[in-house]
């Protein structure tokens, strides 16, 4: 049933294959994923939608290999025609923050309160020995207007609590920007964040996607992001592919009963009040 | 920035920092500001109450106690400053390294550690001592050693908090290795309390280092400590109490002025006591 949306004479930038990861625990396994199938070409953005638990944070964090270390996991993960699932650790650690960027669902958590924002956006440059010293500095500053920072240099030197929630996912978004990397993973970037920040982040995230050319992963349960942003879905349920095609066919004509049900659960301005009321 | 310190709640973490302050330049400053030698003897002086010549009195030897008392103060402040020194070090590595990679490092490390946490803490100092021999440099091992369960334990509770932040993944995710998580997001979001351990740890070893001083374990005679100090003073309670009062008050305020500012500390990093 889950077969890929291969494009013939282009090479995708990330492409799982059968992705399994199982938990050892004291009694028996738990099976996070089961049998993921997945590719992200070049310029494209894939929304994978599902509920709490459906495995599509796993399957992200498998590509990133920062699964917890109980975690068991087979098939196949290649970035560019590179098989990831069998690099070394330290092969790998280079792959993350440079060929990889991740973007996290929670911007204050995911920054260090004792160090500051420019530090932190500078980070991936220093750490892939791409750049120190004052050069270092002026690409900070370019990261930060490239992803819309109000006042960058002023905010170099600011402390991350001290930055507003959508400039806190900005600054994220610049880190992961730093080197840019082929693949980014954006794990429901814009959760936590308002309406109004949102739309930004979001018109942010198709810039960048324009611009650089790099293959999205976009997480998310929110079905209107999906609709707003992605260009291909995964629709994923305990663990597995339920359903995947362009977001206009899986949104409007779904072919699972699943895919239906979430659609159904969304709530939406065009209903009528009555049914609400009821 | 342009905030008010609000003075009357940081009152007695400021008496304290006051008196720590005056401890510390006079255990720099014991040569200028004694009035005599720790070991000059004034023979035509044994056992004087406090006079001019002698502001607290003399021991029984004639030796001045406040310049003794002053004096004093250096091997008190060498041991504590080294023994809270190698605690927090070498607590602190335990526990991180402990907490940070886990499985049977973790295992290992932590039965070790209970095995020293075991011996009650008086009991551990003087074995120890027993078996490096007696000397000042023996007694900051010592002291040392026996803080080294603590801060390991709090290391690595710390440490286990820290590594649950989404920040930890966040620097695995752009490529950080082991080395430079350790130093660029551990240590510096665990730093807080473990300072404030180490302020109790200070005074908590002076208190140590005059128990030994005073079993003879620590600083040897003549050379003066509070401890044996107060040692010595015993056999002449009636008759010259000032000998073991001046060194006792010593410690008592010493102690006392580097709790108010542990407690100081801890008040400051406290984010629930922030105004």
């Amino acid at each position: 049933m889950v077969r890929r949306h291969a494009r013939p004479g282009q090479q995708p930038v990330l492409a799982i294959d059968d992705l399994r990861v199982r938990f050892r625990r004291r009694r028996g396994v738990v099976t996070a994923v089961d049998g993921v199938t997945l590719e992200v070409h070049p310029g494209e953005i894939v929304g994978v939608i599902g509920e709490s638990g459906s495995g599509k944070s796993m399957t992200a964090f498998s590509v990133m290999r920062l699964l917890p270390k109980t975690a068991d996991l087979s098939g196949s993960i290649r970035l560019d025609g590179q098989e990831l699932t069998a690099l070394p650790e330290a092969a790998m650690r280079d792959v993350r923050g440079n060929r990889i960027a991740l973007i996290p669902q929670d911007a204050l958590q995911s920054l260090n309160p004792t160090l500051r924002v420019g530090f932190q956006v500078g980070e991936p440059i220093a750490l892939h020995r791409r750049g120190t010293g004052t050069g270092l500095r002026g690409r900070v500053l370019d990261l930060m207007r490239a992803v819309g920072m109000a006042r960058p240099e002023q905010t170099v030197r600011a402390w991350p609590h001290q930055l507003s929630g959508g400039m806190q996912q900005r600054a994220m978004i610049a880190t992961g920007l730093a080197l840019e990397p082929r693949l980014i993973i954006a794990d429901e970037p814009t959760t936590a964040l308002d309406v109004t920040v949102q739309a930004g982040i979001l018109d942010l995230l198709r810039a960048i996607r324009d611009r650089s050319g790099a293959g999205m992963m976009f997480i998310t349960h929110d079905l209107g992001v999906v609709a707003e942003l992605c260009d291909y879905v995964y629709v994923m349920n305990g663990g597995r592919v339920v359903e995947h095609g362009p977001v206009e066919q899986v949104l409007t004509a779904p072919a699972e009963d699943y895919t239906r049900m979430l659609l159904a659960a969304t709530p939406s301005l065009d209903a009528p009040l009555a049914e609400v009321g009821t | 920035m342009g905030r008010e310190i609000n003075w009357p709640r940081w009152r007695l973490a400021l008496i304290g920092g006051v008196i720590v302050l005056t401890v510390l330049l006079v255990a720099i400053f014991a040569p200028q500001v004694a009035p005599y030698g720790p070991l000059d003897l004034d023979v035509a002086q044994m056992l004087s109450p406090p006079t001019a010549a002698h502001p607290l009195g003399t021991d029984e030897l004639g030796r001045d106690v406040l310049s003794r008392a002053i004096f004093a103060t250096r091997v008190s402040m060498q041991v504590a400053f080294t023994a809270a020194l190698l605690g927090l070090v070498v607590g602190t590595v335990i526990g991180v390294l402990a907490a940070y990679f886990g499985g049977w490092l973790d295992l290992v490390l932590m039965r070790f550690m209970e095995v020293l946490f075991s011996f009650p803490a008086i009991l551990l100092a003087v074995v120890l001592m027993a078996a490096l021999g007696t000397s000042v440099f023996n007694a900051m091992l010592a002291i040392g050693i026996i803080f080294i369960p603590g801060f390991s334990r709090l290391a690595r509770a710390a440490t286990q908090a820290v590594m649950r932040q989404q920040y930890v993944e966040a620097a695995q995710a752009i490529g950080m290795g082991h080395t430079r998580i350790i130093a660029r997001e551990v240590l510096p979001n665990i730093i807080a309390p473990l300072l404030v351990e180490a302020a109790a740890a200070f005074s908590y070893a002076i208190l140590l280092e005059s128990m030994l001083s005073f079993l003879g374990l620590g600083a040897q005679p003549p050379d003066p400590s509070w401890g044996n100090m107060i040692s010595t003073g015993r056999g002449f309670m009636a008759q010259a109490p000032w000998i073991s009062v001046v060194p006792g008050c010593a410690i008592f305020l010493t102690v006392l002025g580097f709790n108010l500012v542990g407690d100081g500390l801890r008040d400051a990093f406290d984010p629930h006591l922030r105004d």
